[in-house]
């Protein structure tokens, strides 16, 4: 029964990047209390996706990227696919290059985010472009790009009392 | 002994982690594959997509309903702290306003009769009947790509397609997609909404076009049209989505000269919906009533 208990444990910690990934997600999209809050959105789900992707890609693999972009899409109501695609290919870019992003100051890991964040927002805007067939105006995705660079800081502490607490034995 | 056993561990490690990287790579190629044979099917297989999102929001609603409840509560908290902090000068407004519809009510009395002899004297034919539906904001989606909610209300509490998305202030969108419990709203700033308007004042005509930003743009307005800022702007019921004269803001000039709309109702903010059906029969440019005939034409 213990052995249970403790497989049980070790999977809900490890669960742990996946469920905040989609849950930030789900927040992304959740009706806030505050002021413009309905036309920019800090990229929450985003956030999750880089911070777990360049320091727990062992817990965290692309198809939780894939659904996390897919329930973003379907959430959003954009064309279905597209973000799961730009999600996958950013987990793989910062799976890649994770030596780069985690391990080093957390200045350093702001830097290397505003690094993925600003050609993740471009693409993903000149994409929805394309297939609306329609440019849609840039100033409203600047905004939200650098409110979630100035917010990034909050949900990452978020993510590392998390992983000092949960997954430090793990 | 000890070298072979720990060469072994060190094999079995390395290829640990060239199947993890296996796995990897295989994953990303499917996943990518996957992501791109969906975008396909948007193009292909619209309303296949579309039930998969109706289905997802279904299941992801009550979800999004929990995590609204914190929102939700803090809005009504500041409501009823503004209210109260008001409430000697609401209490004025109020007296006031009350007298002045006292004398309006029996102004109205006297011309409902005065109308319903005159309706019934021409034969005219009656506004279609309304059905109301309420429902409380659960998402607000989109950010700066989209302009759209997520409400608690779907086909079983009598929602339907096309149905207009009004606050007490006018009106803020129309339902796009329809699930068995949730709905989504495409909201009149969404990049996509285009509406038939007109100047309440004057009945120039105009179409309403968003463009993700909280004032939607005023286009095609007639060259000579004698409008400027702070002028109703109105649905004109063409197209037969909306019914004419539904209130929606007021005309704002921009400093370019063109003109764009201020929406009576704050769409970043925006808690309940009622959701109008106007019963509208609908005319060749309504897209929604156009595939509803088309599906009943299949079935």
């Amino acid at each position: 029964m213990e052995v249970f208990w403790q497989r049980l444990d070790l999977w809900l910690r490890s669960a742990l990047p996946s469920f905040l990934t989609l849950l930030m997600t789900l927040l992304e999209v959740g009706a806030w209390p505050l002021p413009y809050s309905g036309f920019v959105r800090p990229a929450l789900g985003f956030i999750a996706l880089f911070y777990w992707a360049a320091h727990r890609p062992d817990l965290f693999s692309p198809m939780i990227a894939f659904a996390a972009g897919l329930l973003s899409d379907f959430l959003n109501g954009g064309p279905p696919g597209l973000s799961a695609l730009l999600f996958t290919a950013a987990h793989q870019i910062i799976w890649r290059q994770r030596g780069f992003f985690a391990g080093h100051s957390f200045l350093m890991l702001w830097f290397g985010f505003i690094l993925a964040v600003v050609p993740f927002t471009l693409i993903q805007w000149a994409a929805l472009g394309l297939l609306n067939w329609q440019v849609a105006p840039l100033l409203p995705v600047l905004v939200q790009l650098v409110l979630t660079i100035v917010l990034f800081p909050l949900p990452c502490w978020v993510f590392i009392q998390t992983q000092r607490v949960a997954l430090s034995s793990n | 002994m000890s070298v072979r056993h720990s060469s072994s561990r060190r094999f079995s490690a390395a290829a640990v982690l060239s199947w993890r990287g296996f796995f990897q790579r295989f994953s990303f190629v499917l996943f990518v594959g996957l992501a791109a044979f969906l975008l396909i099917l948007t193009r292909t297989q619209p309303e296949a997509i579309s039930s998969l999102r109706t289905h997802t929001l279904d299941i992801v609603a009550p979800l999004l309903d929990v995590l609204a409840r914190p929102a939700l509560i803090i809005e009504d908290a500041r409501v009823s702290l503004r209210s109260i902090v008001s409430l000697r000068a609401e209490n004025k407004r109020l007296y006031e306003e009350n007298r002045h519809l006292i004398e309006w009510q029996n102004a109205v009395v006297t011309l409902e009769k005065e109308n319903r002899e005159l309706r019934a004297l021409l034969k005219f034919k009656t506004e279609p009947r309304q059905t109301y539906v309420s429902a409380r904001v659960i998402a607000d989606t989109g950010g700066a790509h989209a302009r759209g909610l997520i409400i608690t209300a779907g086909k079983s509490d009598g929602v339907r397609e096309g149905m207009a998305a009004m606050t007490g202030e006018g009106l803020i969108g129309r339902v796009i997609e329809v699930g068995a419990w949730s709905s989504r709203v495409w909201l009149i700033s969404d990049l996509n909404s285009r509406i038939p308007v007109m100047i309440a004042e004057t009945g120039d005509r105009a179409i309403l076009a968003g463009d993700n930003t909280p004032q939607p743009k005023l286009l095609f307005l007639a060259r000579d049209a004698s409008v400027s800022g702070g002028a109703r702007v109105v649905t004109s019921g063409h197209g037969g989505i909306f019914p004419p004269n539904l209130p929606i803001g007021v005309l704002r000039e921009t400093e370019h000269g063109t003109f764009d709309v201020i929406p009576a109702a704050d769409l970043g903010r925006v808690t309940y919906v009622r959701l109008v059906d106007f019963s509208l029969e609908g005319g060749a440019l309504n897209p929604i009533e156009n595939k509803l005939r088309a599906e009943g034409k299949k079935k």
